[in-house]
């Protein structure tokens, strides 16, 4: 089995200084290394839960990745890794976005350092004002025929304003390593619009969220994903933009209790798509 | 001639001398406008929202009518000061039962003083409103056994963890005698009436929501849900909408000290807490429910 480093990871971590970072082997599937300090063990008991939990729609499975179970694999010490489905294996040139969901990453319980060391980054970037913050990306720059991958830097320095900007040229064409250039939104509708688009998909989501109590799923990403190479050859329709929820370490029981904290980030983000599709050409305006 | 409001159930109370609200006998409510600019902040609010076009006419129900500010006689005597003129939200009642519930899953709000952070996270942190998305500020309700008004301990209130918030709301619509010990399970006999029906507090908590998924205007920072209904004609249940009307249930927003521009964006934190009271809500109406499924009826019992 041959295995590589991910081409496209735009969040999270990444294999460096000898220690391992995620692979994909050539037959669709993923292996993340499980994280240190329970979290690992906290994500792998998640999808053993979430997998065989009757209590969750047909058609709520479809916004998580398959899981595969746990495997020790050649070349990462033996460490044990999760086995998820590759979401990129079906995309040739996929644009691909990270947006951590909730207006806060802190959770009852958590420890008082980790409390605070949240309660910063979400202070700091738009976690607490718009609900959600983006985390990473990569987009195919249709003028440079190439990938592009802002600076970590500069996503967490991004305000509300900057947010909505960046999301708009998640869905441009014009080139987007020039900051000063106004996004063309040329893919808004095959992107976040039309009956499969992101925006449909992330309706159906809210609904399960305004009544599921299952999983609180804190400091969870939705990944938005979408294929340039059907653009490039001039179907926009078949951008097959696609939605999921990825990043389970720290997803803990509902108890009875909707996870308000995501569903209130989720309506937040649903509504800055609205108002992109709505006003493609201009900056919304309150 | 003004004097202290009978069914405040949170917030600053005129009593013993303290600086509190005061109604007089024409339905009005007069708020004596708080120091540090909270006051005023909440009267520009008012002036605002009042006069605001981008709010749908169906919502204004929801929120407390404004007549400006007038200067009145300070209850903790203290002279004339300016008070908020309000409509009482319970006038129009003879017996209201009321439940306070500030919305969200934190109280504070960007741009805060370190201090008022640290004061507000604390709070949020040791009642219900982080892990709900909202928490019971205070309740009333009228004891049918005593035939008078059974008021929870606000320690007691802000010592609820979820269980103890279901409860309290589990309460707020029974009529066995809420003195008695935990030992008895509130009866949740008016829950159909008060919470349910087509003019009942579900139906308005989703009129809220449906509003909030969309409006940008403004962010309801630290602000409380009110809901009122009548105990005097609630007896007679005949299990069809007459009695929801007689209970007259209402949902107001009020206390907006806090509340700042959206800046298009909408107020996340607000709607993410609504959603869950809903949930709370829903759920007891569902037991209510299933309830009356395995109930047999009087009928079928006589022969």
């Amino acid at each position: 089995m041959q295995l590589k480093v991910p081409e496209h990871q735009v969040a999270g971590h990444i294999a460096k200084d000898g220690k391992p970072g995620p692979l994909v082997d050539d037959k669709g599937r993923f292996f993340k290394p499980l994280q240190g300090d329970s979290r690992g063990e906290n994500e792998v008991k998640f999808y053993e839960s979430f997998s065989t939990n009757t209590e969750v729609p047909d058609h709520i499975r479809r916004f998580f990745p398959v899981y595969h179970g746990t495997q020790a694999v050649e070349g990462s010490d033996g460490a044990a890794m999760i086995v998820l489905e590759n979401l990129l294996a079906d995309y040739s040139k996929p644009s691909v976005m990270d947006v951590k969901m909730g207006s806060r990453t802190w959770y009852p319980d958590a420890s008082e350092e980790y409390v605070q060391k949240c309660l910063k980054k979400d202070t700091g970037t738009t976690t607490v004002s718009a609900g959600f913050r983006i985390s990473g990306f990569e987009v195919y720059d249709h003028k440079e025929s190439s990938f592009w991958k802002p600076e970590r830097k500069l996503l967490r320095g991004l305000k509300v304003d900057g947010a909505r900007l960046t999301l708009r040229k998640f869905v441009s064409s014009n080139s987007l390593s020039d900051m000063g250039s106004k996004p063309d939104s040329a893919f808004v509708s095959s992107v976040y619009g039309g009956s499969n688009g992101v925006l449909t998909q992330l309706l159906e989501l809210k609904t399960w969220f305004e009544n599921q109590t299952l999983y609180h799923f804190n400091s969870c990403s939705i990944l938005m994903v979408y294929e340039n190479e059907s653009i490039l050859k001039g179907n926009d329709d078949d951008a097959r933009p696609q939605v999921k929820l990825v990043d389970f370490a720290h997803v803990l029981d509902g108890n009875g209790v909707i996870d308000h904290n995501f569903l209130g980030g989720l309506c937040s983000f649903i509504n800055f798509l609205r108002d992109i599709l709505q006003s493609p050409d201009e900056s919304a305006e309150s | 001639m003004l004097k202290v409001p009978e069914h405040q159930v949170a917030g600053h109370i005129a009593s013993d001398g303290k600086l509190g609200p005061l109604v007089d006998d024409e339905g009005r409510f007069f708020k004596p406008l708080q120091g540090d600019s909270r006051g005023e902040h909440e009267s520009n609010f008012y002036e605002s929202f009042t006069s605001n076009k981008k709010v749908p006419d169906h919502i204004h129900r929801y929120f407390p009518v404004y007549h400006g500010t007038q200067l009145v006689e300070a209850s903790d005597g203290s002279g004339k000061l300016p008070h908020l003129v309000l409509d009482d939200v319970v006038s129009g009642y003879s017996n209201p039962s009321v439940m306070d519930v500030k919305i969200g899953s934190r109280t504070w709000y960007p741009d805060v003083s370190e201090g008022y952070f640290k004061k507000c996270i604390k709070k949020d942190r040791e009642t219900t409103t982080v892990s709900l998305g909202f928490r019971v500020s205070g309740f009333k309700i009228f004891d049918h056994q005593e035939s008078s008004f059974w008021r929870a301990e606000k320690k007691l209130v802000l010592g609820y963890n979820a269980d103890g918030a279901r409860l309290a709301l589990r309460k707020f619509v029974s009529s066995n005698s809420p003195a008695d010990s935990n030992l008895t399970p509130p009866n949740c006999a008016f829950a159909s009436e008060v919470y349910g029906g087509s003019n009942g507090i579900l139906v308005q908590l989703l009129e809220l929501k449906d509003w909030f998924e969309t409006q940008t205007l403004y962010h309801f920072n630290s602000c409380s849900i009110l809901m009122i209904y009548e105990n005097e004609s609630i007896l007679m249940k005949g299990g069809d909408d007459d009695d929801v009307q007689a209970a007259r249930a209402q949902v107001k927003l009020v206390d907006f000290a806090h509340v700042l521009d959206g800046n298009g964006v909408i107020d996340h934190n607000f709607l993410g807490g609504l959603c869950s009271f809903i949930k709370f809500i829903k759920d007891i109406l569902l037991s209510v429910d299933k309830r009356h499924e395995t109930e047999t009826s009087p009928l079928e019992n006589g022969n």
